[in-house]
């Protein structure tokens, strides 16, 4: 309420901003990271599958793209579980966790997901770790007091991300 | 004087946050002492106009040594101690951001 009033009068005549002021890398947090990774981790899956449907996995061109899709679902899955881990250290302070009490749960299924997605080519778990990340983003962004929207990835997999809606 | 700030970044959090407001006040300078642990808006020649906490004084020359609670926090660390003559006031008033 007063602080609305607050917001109006700052709208209206431009309050000076006073700097609670960071270095690098305070202040740059954004989960889109995270999320993209687990979105490539999906999307590694998916290119498993395929190729592991095609010919009879003998010959090294076969051999030269599996490991590489393999590899790069290690890398994002470990990415993912990195990324959220800086912000959980860094950005999510006590009052971010009173006000959201879901938030230590909804990691402790971030980091074994991102295991299970490094461990298994289960794309029902890598689907899961999106999602998962997802909700970290939304509450990420309600600490922000910024609102949130959801919308198919511009590429494949496709599925479904959190983004702010600025 | 008094002065309505918004704050941004967040070195002072958890308590102080990107988007609450702040009313400083300078004239309480006049009959109360700043102690260590109040939070002072004052100007820099790098940054700007800033808000931190004292977290001690000059017993000599009654320079504050600011520092904000993150550990990134921009500071006396960097900048060395903040003279007086800089203060645009102390907080007086705090109005957070509703989350």
């Amino acid at each position: 309420m007063i602080h609305n009033i607050f917001e109006s009068i700052d709208k209206k005549v431009g309050v000076e901003r006073a700097s609670a002021h960071c270095d690098v890398p305070c202040g740059i947090y954004d989960p889109i990271v995270a999320q993209i990774s687990a979105l490539t981790v999906v999307r590694m899956i998916d290119l498993i599958e395929e190729l592991a449907g095609k010919g009879d996995g003998h010959d090294t061109a076969y051999h030269n793209s599996m490991g590489r899709y393999v590899a790069v679902k290690e890398e994002h899955a470990e990415n993912a579980k990195a990324e959220i881990r800086i912000i959980w250290g860094d950005y999510i302070k006590a009052q971010h966790k009173e006000n959201y009490p879901q938030l230590d749960g909804i990691v402790h299924k971030i980091m074994q997901l991102g295991s299970k997605s490094r461990q298994t080519t289960d794309r029902e778990a890598a689907v899961e770790l999106v999602e998962i990340i997802n909700e970290f983003a939304e509450i990420f962004w309600a600490t922000k007091g910024i609102n949130t929207k959801r919308a198919n990835a511009p590429y494949a997999p496709a599925l479904e991300l959190v983004y702010p809606n600025l | 004087m008094i002065k309505v700030l918004k704050v941004t970044g967040d070195s002072l959090a958890p308590d102080y946050q990107e988007g609450d407001f702040v009313v400083a006040l300078k004239f309480p300078f006049l009959f109360n002492s700043i102690a260590p642990g109040d939070i002072v808006v004052f100007r820099n020649a790098d940054y700007g106009t800033m808000i931190k906490q004292v977290e001690s004084i000059d017993p000599v020359s009654g320079d504050l040594h600011v520092i904000g609670t993150h550990p990134y926090s921009v500071d006396s660390r960097q900048f060395g101690a903040l003279a007086r003559v800089d203060l645009v006031g102390k907080v007086i008033w705090h109005i957070k951001n509703p989350r």
